[in-house]
């Protein structure tokens, strides 16, 4: 962070405020981090904070590890850009990539140097999200998808996410509030390419078309998860990772269902910010991420598919993630790519017009 | 027409209470997900006194909406003052000034500051969280200690300069004992705008420096526990106790009859 | 005397405000691209290129009006109830009660509604336990909904207000209005309601103001019902990533809404003016 002691001298006593100053000479923990700890950028309880994987790579390496946290991809962005040098570490969606690279914010990764990458998922280690020219930029790590949650024990038959303009659901639906999954749902629904699709009228109009069904637009899983508790819908847009933990932990009679049009997939990586001073660690850091042993300790507590093939190879047979997250998907999936600004506006752009019309009474 | 008003209020009363007894209830429920029927624990509270953050988070939240309270019921009766009793050009456009702050959508305002803020190098932290916390109270106290000074009789402040008072003085001995409630409300407000400021402490907040709410915000992605209600229960607790305190000390509320 | 205040008000609130101004003249997002600055007004034609948001807008003008309506309807009765039916010790209780509220986090106690108002939820179980037969029924998810959670939010300020324009109405002058034999809705419209109303301007200022920027209680109790202004506007500062367009959708709101004042002016010079 930058912080210009004449700045801020100069603003308070301009203002005269003597408890201004005063608290500006506020003990503050962030700025003198040691030289043996790393701060990472990622979303609140999304695996590296779990307390369990810190204590082991403290005492492997003696390195300690903050956190910052994001809710939104953008905001992650903005992080980086206004706090050069405050990350080490950085958890970045892979369609997020590119527009990273470009403004210079995240460095090259060299794979050879993380030695539990030997066993990722080949479709993994060269996706074109993460090999920008020719030179990777971060290391995978997770992967879902986002299709259909439908409710079981009560005999419901959902093959298409057409159900979601069924009156048969009519008020017993949910959608997620991200404009590139509605995009991408309704490209998939009209036979379109869900990171370019050609007819954005037609996505709008797919869009519409679910209005009665439509209760809830969630926001978060927690949100998600305490509306289904509560019988709010039946069938709904959801993440693969996320149906998981709701049978796993929270024993809800929920079912992953990948419809006939098939499912969005997406890929999470973990990068090195450009503006990092520690990036040895960071490196170290990432290596223990992932780590096959780490996964099973996260998984204890509802983790995403790992990219690391050894990872998904080591789990039992019955394990609802490895049921769920076929390896023979991988090359069936649209998988979330790199969008443009103007693109990504106008995606946005048809998402909020269809909210708009949900409202309408 | 007495036992009309209070059949109404408590009407009211029960209205404001009945989310807050849920709230207070869910802190001692087993369920995570909120389900019913109820069962009671204390698993939360107990959980709680492990959670650094939540309790560092509540320490910075309550130290930043003392100081805010503080700033601004100062600045805002000065403001307040000016404006109520003194004529001058340009008066209208400083009494519109104050809207901004509460017109425009605080992400607008928690946005700017925190351009402005990196760009100017005051920073993230607790200073700049409580420099847009003051700036945010700063219209409700000087809107409610205005109103006060509306229905503060002038005639009484005339009164003692015609008998020979400085204006300070009467200040001291007229205004400011009959404007107290006016003050107090003020300085409830501007405690509870800042406690309760999520979107402008959200932007400001440095890594691992965070508010109450900004906890709770982010919170909700992970999962919204009843820890959280635990701990608005125990803050709610501590205020109530403080408000006992406090009444005891003042009479506030119980204005004058003349 | 006023140089502290609006100096501070200055440096964290205009000064921003003002860098977030010439961003609403911007084509593109000023951070990360090394680009030349593009200026362009088409975002301030939002409402002409995006003819929902006028649907959006007057969803949002509706929520004030009511939120508003009904904290002025129960939060003046409520003010006069505590200032004339109580006293000592029950005045300052109730008083504190009424503040106290504002104590507990506002995302909690939105959150509180939802168990309240789903269905099977609180309220519907009372109401069975009251009327067994009655059908099932939530007010989750409507617009009703967020006009509750809403008022309850807000209703305090409007008390407060209220309570602090009334307290200083002189018995004597109610009494001699009904000595007089003034009725008692007479007394109200001819002493009361003028004597309150910079209460109620004032409360009516900090509720409605805030309300049609909320974001939180529309998307939390509104559901698919729950947009707004305010979320509209938050969607472009966190999804979609379009400040030029939130900052212009901001600064045309706050148009809007110093329209609609400048519309009750007459009410408002007499009184602020005092």
């Amino acid at each position: 962070m930058v912080r210009s002691q004449w700045n801020r001298r100069k603003f308070t006593s301009t203002l005269g405020l003597g408890f201004a100053a005063a608290l500006a000479s506020w003990p503050r923990r962030s700025s003198a981090a040691a030289a043996g700890t790393i701060t990472v950028l990622n979303w609140q309880g999304y695996g590296t904070d779990l307390a369990a994987g810190l204590r082991q790579f403290k005492a492997a390496t003696g390195i300690d590890v903050k956190h910052d946290y994001y809710n939104s991809e953008p905001e992650m962005l903005t992080k980086l850009r206004t706090n050069p040098g405050a990350y080490d570490v950085v958890l970045v969606n892979s369609a997020r990539d590119a527009q990273a690279q470009v403004e210079g914010l995240i460095e090259p990764i060299d794979l050879a140097k993380v030695a539990n990458a030997a066993g990722l998922a080949p479709a993994f280690g060269t996706h074109p999200n993460i090999l920008i020219d020719g030179k990777t930029y971060g290391v995978p790590w997770v992967w879902g998808m986002n299709a259909l949650a439908v409710r079981t024990g009560k005999g419901l038959q959902v093959d298409s996410y057409a159900a979601l303009a069924n009156p048969a659901f009519a008020g017993r639906g949910a959608v997620f509030d991200d404009a590139v999954t509605a995009v991408a749902i309704a490209a998939l629904m009209t036979g379109q390419g869900i990171n370019n699709p050609s007819d954005m009228k037609k996505i709008g109009d797919t869009l519409k078309s679910f209005k009665k069904d439509v209760k809830l637009i969630w926001s978060s899983e927690d949100e998600w998860n305490k509306a289904f508790a509560a019988d709010a819908f039946d069938v709904s847009v959801f993440w693969s990772g996320a149906v998981t933990r709701a049978v796993n932990l929270r024993r809800q009679p929920v079912a992953f269902v990948i419809p006939k049009e098939g499912a969005v997939g997406w890929l999470d990586n973990l990068c090195i910010p450009a503006s990092s001073t520690k990036k040895d660690a960071a490196l170290q850091f990432i290596d223990f991420m992932v780590d096959p042993k780490f996964y099973a300790e996260w998984a204890k507590v509802g983790a995403p598919a790992s990219a690391n093939n050894a990872t998904m190879e080591a789990l039992p047979a019955d394990d609802l993630n490895k049921q769920i997250h076929k390896p023979e998907y991988l090359s069936k999936l649209q998988f979330m790519g790199a969008l443009p600004d103007d693109r990504r506006q106008a995606f946005a752009d048809v998402w909020e017009e269809v909210k708009a019309y949900y409202a309408q009474s | 027409m007495t036992a009309l008003g209070r059949g109404f209020l408590a009407l009211v009363l029960l209205f404001l209470y009945a989310p807050i007894a849920v709230m207070v209830l869910m802190g001692f429920n087993a369920s995570d997900l909120y389900a019913l029927p109820f069962s009671p624990t204390l698993h939360w509270f107990s959980e709680l006194a492990g959670n650094d953050r939540l309790i560092a988070a509540t320490r910075n939240s309550v130290l930043v909406a003392l100081v805010t309270a503080g700033a601004a019921t100062v600045l805002g009766t000065m403001a307040a003052l000016a404006l109520s009793r003194r004529s001058f050009r340009g008066k209208p456009l400083l009494r519109l000034l104050l809207l901004p702050p509460i017109a425009i959508p605080w992400l607008i305002t928690g946005t700017a500051m925190l351009v402005f803020f990196f760009w100017t190098g005051i920073g993230r932290g607790l200073h700049a969280m409580i420099l847009g916390h003051v700036a945010l109270a700063i219209p409700y106290v000087v809107l409610v200690v205005g109103t006060g000074l509306a229905a503060l009789r002038a005639d009484l402040e005339e009164v003692a300069m015609s008998l020979g008072s400085t204006p300070l003085h009467v200040f001291w001995a007229v205004t400011l004992p009959l404007l107290a409630p006016s003050l107090i409300a003020a300085a409830l407000f501007a405690f509870a705008v800042s406690l309760d400021q999520f979107v402008v402490s959200y932007f400001l907040a440095a890594p691992g420096v965070a508010t109450l709410p900004v906890e709770i915000y982010s919170a909700i992605r992970k999962g919204f526990t009843p820890e959280i209600n635990a701990v608005s229960t125990i803050l709610l607790g501590a205020s109530v106790g403080l408000f006992l305190v406090f009444a005891a000390l003042t009479r506030i509320g119980t204005v004058e009859r003349r | 005397m006023l140089l502290p205040a609006y100096g501070w008000l200055l440096v964290s609130v205009f000064l921003p405000l003002g860098a977030m101004l010439v961003f609403s003249f911007l084509k593109t997002n000023p951070f990360g691209s090394k680009a030349p600055l593009v200026f362009t007004t088409n975002n301030y034609l939002a409402f002409v290129t995006r003819p929902y948001l006028v649907g959006v807008a007057w969803t949002s003008l509706r929520l004030g009006f009511w939120t508003t309506g009904i904290c002025a309807a129960v939060g003046l009765p409520a003010a006069l109830a505590i200032a004339r039916a109580t006293r000592g010790r029950v005045r300052q209780t109730v008083f504190l009660l009424t503040i106290l509220p504002f104590w507990t986090n506002g995302l909690v106690r939105v959150f509180s509604w939802t168990m309240l108002l789903r269905q099977g939820g609180i309220l519907d179980d009372l109401v069975h336990l009251a009327a067994p037969g009655a059908a099932s029924a939530g007010l989750l998810y409507s617009f009703p909904a967020v006009v509750i959670g809403l008022v309850h939010a807000y209703l305090p300020y409007m008390i407060l207000t209220c309570y602090l324009a009334v307290a200083s109405i002189d018995d004597a002058l109610i009494d001699a209005a009904r000595s007089l034999g003034a009725r008692l809705p007479t007394v109200f419209a001819t002493v009361v309601l003028p004597l309150a109303l910079p209460g109620l301007v004032s409360g009516s200022i900090l509720i409605f103001v805030p309300v049609i920027g909320s974001f939180m209680e529309p998307r939390i109790l509104g559901g698919r019902i729950g947009v707004t202004m305010g979320t509209v506007i938050e969607d472009q500062f966190t999804q979609a990533y379009n400040w030029p367009l939130g900052s212009a959708l901001s600064f045309s709101m706050l148009g809007v809404v110093l329209a609609i004042f400048a519309a009750c002016s007459g009410v408002l010079r007499e009184r602020l003016a005092a």
